[in-house]
């Protein structure tokens, strides 16, 4: 059916509108809301929208003429049969540029508006025509806006069968991204939209953009990462104090200074039942082992691993385990049963620091690096289980042992 | 607060501040209600106010509409769902239209209070669900209490409208012990986002959001984080609020305990399509109740509706059939 676009009554005192620029050429197919036109009234100039979809079969003005209202600009042949259909362009409403002609005119506009509610009452369409394929209506429509034909995708296992938006976007991703720069996207949680998808987008692109928006990159903690700030911030919930000291250590060949301090520190738990005991509710149990745990950095992460009966061993086994418990994979008894902790920093060269108290341990012990034969040492205890004098006399009794060792 | 505690507090309330608010039905006074709701209101506002009636559904509405044509404002109390099939011919012919039918000369100040859906064992008489009948009435707001919160706010705002309300309340959620908030510019008409989440949009409303609960608990540790939805007012559909969900999780299943078939699910569904199809990732998904007079036996009663594990294996199976 032929269908005439007619010039429009823009405002109560047009008669006549002068037709400043067409935005079709006979042929094109134009969908229910395009811009066909621009025209110019006595106030402003207005494009002009069509209210049917169709092929243009004719335009009745040229650029330039001044045309009554309500006579024929143009003919929209509206049986189209979708084989005719030629690929439909998605026409941006910003796109279109302003008419050069009388700029002067512009500021009028908004009052023209008003007196013509015609033209507004058109819906901007938002929506692109959609691929055919199976496919969810949010991945159709994504596939939509980036002119993504999933029944041929889907013909050569490109995408599964239904195909969610994921996996569209997925596409999308893999068409106009390097793989680098698909990973940076996928590492920054990036809105493809923020893109100019207009050639394939190297990685140097994207993360110029992220420098100049200084998003963050996102990372997901682990379990055991999560695991840690829970005990951490358990650790706030204790009153502690802190025991600053230095202890002579002897180096022994093959042994690492960590053998030492753990040997002399089981030692020293079993003079000192306090450290041996933890809090549990209103009951004070107190164990018979010295079972210390141990800060462990890990390839996988920090852990406190605990070695059982540690008064029981000999240097070379605390040694031995040492070197395995680095590697081991770890279970919950290796992390479980201390009553008191340690962490050495001395190998990273660090004169001094303190340690938060691991889970319900009673106190532990910050090593820092050797100089000149000694360490300094320093104890957080939890006053609720060790008193002043009681954790001055174990540090005296551990630097005794320490010394000891040979 | 109890469940029952927060609608006799709203109640209470009323009652105290305005001298036309009255509160009749089976046994509202002396017994205090079948669910104790209206405990105590006798003895504080007496037998004029707080009104034993006859059992006769029909003249405890119809009574309902005569006093607030005559500018009282009454709230009627349905003791189950069931019973009020007696009184629709005043719910829906009369209640529902005199104030369209009389060019808006007479507005009808009134509440019907009832609690539906399946209790324990009180067999298929006692046990239906009619949301679906009542939101289908222009001229009825319907109201669905899920939680203390909202039963005593929405309650107070049914009590003050001058519009006909359908209040709905669940039989097993009167004993039940909730957190309590006070809120200012309460909104009767917002549904509440119970739970934030990323991955699917659960919508519930009434007693389901306890079941939706406790299965977003197993969906969690399955790595599926759900956002719910108690929808609240359920005529009108806040379609906003699901709307929005829904472009951030694109997808959701609705969850309610009445049957299947012509249930109020289908009605939420319907607007999620006009509203939202193209934000969908999935088919929507309805858990409801199954086809079947609710049966008195236990074990076939909970059967017959959803429960947490049913809500988690539904949604499990739905999502490896969609392959989302």
């Amino acid at each position: 059916m032929e269908h005439k676009i007619v010039m429009p009554v823009l405002s109560d005192t047009m008669d006549k509108g002068k037709l400043v620029k067409w935005h079709v050429n006979v042929g094109d197919f134009v969908k229910e809301g395009d811009v066909i036109a621009e025209v110019e009234s006595d106030k402003a100039v207005m494009k002009i929208q069509t209210f049917k979809s169709g092929i243009v079969k004719k335009l009745l003005a040229k650029e330039g003429d001044e045309v009554p209202v309500k006579e024929a600009i143009a003919i929209i042949e509206t049986d189209v049969k979708e084989a005719q259909k030629p690929k439909r362009k998605i026409k941006k409403q910003t796109q279109i540029r302003k008419p050069q002609a009388k700029p002067e005119n512009q500021p009028e506009k908004k009052e023209v508006q008003k007196t013509e509610p015609q033209s507004q009452k058109v819906p901007e369409i938002t929506m692109p025509q959609l691929p055919e394929g199976s496919a969810s209506p949010a991945a159709k429509k994504l596939a939509g806006l980036y002119n993504i034909d999933i029944q041929k995708l889907q013909k050569q296992n490109s995408l599964p069968t239904p195909a969610h938006e994921d996996e569209i976007k997925e596409f999308i991703i893999k068409k106009y991204f390097t793989p680098k720069a698909a990973k940076v996207i996928k590492e920054y949680n990036l809105d493809i939209n923020d893109f100019k998808l207009d050639h394939k987008i190297n990685s140097k692109e994207v993360e110029i953009y992220i420098k100049q928006k200084n998003i963050p990159k996102i990372t997901s903690l682990t379990p055991n990462q999560q695991a840690v700030i829970k005990t951490v911030e358990n650790s706030w919930s204790k009153p502690t104090y802190f025991i600053f000291d230095e202890a002579e250590i002897n180096k022994i060949e093959g042994i690492k200074l960590t053998a030492n301090i753990i040997k002399a520190l089981a030692l020293a738990i079993q003079d000192n039942p306090l450290t041996r005991s933890i809090l549990n509710e209103n009951k004070l149990l107190t164990y018979p082992s010295s079972n210390i745990s141990v800060a462990l950095s890990r390839n996988d992460g920090l852990y406190m691993a605990v070695i059982k009966n540690a008064e029981e061993k000999s240097l070379n086994e605390i040694n031995e385990w040492l070197k395995e418990i680095k590697t081991k994979r770890l279970t919950i008894d290796d992390l479980s049963g201390s009553t008191f902790g340690l962490s050495n920093l001395g190998m990273f060269n660090v004169k001094r620091f303190t340690a938060l108290i691991n889970d319900k341990d009673s106190g532990i012990l910050a090593v820092g690096s050797l100089t000149d034969g000694k360490i300094k040492i320093s104890f957080t205890f939890d006053h609720r289980i060790i008193n002043g004098a009681d954790g001055a006399k174990f540090v005296n009794d551990f630097k005794n042992y320490l010394k000891e060792i040979k | 607060m109890l469940y029952r505690e927060a609608l006799n507090k709203a109640i209470d309330e009323c009652m105290r501040d305005d001298e036309s608010v009255v509160i009749l039905g089976e046994d509202v006074g002396r017994y205090g209600g079948s669910y104790r709701v209206s405990e105590g209101l006798i003895s504080k506002y007496g037998e004029k106010r707080v009104i034993d009636t006859p059992i006769a559904e029909l003249s405890i509405v119809g009574n309902s509409v005569g006093m607030a044509i005559g500018g009282l404002r009454p709230i009627a109390e349905i003791m189950t769902e069931n019973f009020s099939l007696l009184a629709l011919d005043q719910i829906i012919n009369h209640a529902a239209k005199l104030r369209y039918m009389s060019g808006g000369k007479i507005t009808l100040p009134m509440v019907v209070r009832m609690p539906g859906g399946v209790s324990r064992q009180l067999a298929a008489q006692h046990s239906e669900s009619y949301e679906a009948l009542y939101t289908a009435q222009p001229g009825l707001i319907v109201l669905s209490a899920s939680n203390t919160t909202y039963a005593y706010h929405g309650l107070k705002w049914a009590i003050k409208s001058n519009d006909p309300v359908i209040f709905l309340e669940h039989e097993l959620l009167y004993p039940m012990e909730m957190d309590f908030k006070e809120i200012k510019n309460f909104d009767p008409f917002k549904a509440e986002i119970v739970k934030e989440g990323k991955d699917i949009t659960i919508i519930t409303y009434l007693k389901m959001r306890y079941d939706v609960i406790e299965a977003v608990k197993e969906l969690e540790k399955q790595g599926i984080n759900a956002e719910i939805i108690d929808l609240n007012s359920l005529r009108p559909i806040d379609i906003q609020t699901i709307a929005d969900s829904i472009k951030k999780t694109k997808k959701c299943v609705v969850v309610e305990e009445d049957h299947k078939t012509g249930g109020y699910g289908g009605e939420v569904v319907s607007q999620i399509m006009e509203e939202c199809f193209y934000d969908l990732d999935a088919p929507v998904l309805r858990i409801a109740g199954e086809d079947v007079p609710i049966p008195y036996n236990r074990k076939l009663e909970l059967a017959s509706i959803p429960t947490p594990e049913k809500i988690v294996n539904k949604i499990l199976e739905w999502k490896a059939k969609n392959g989302t």
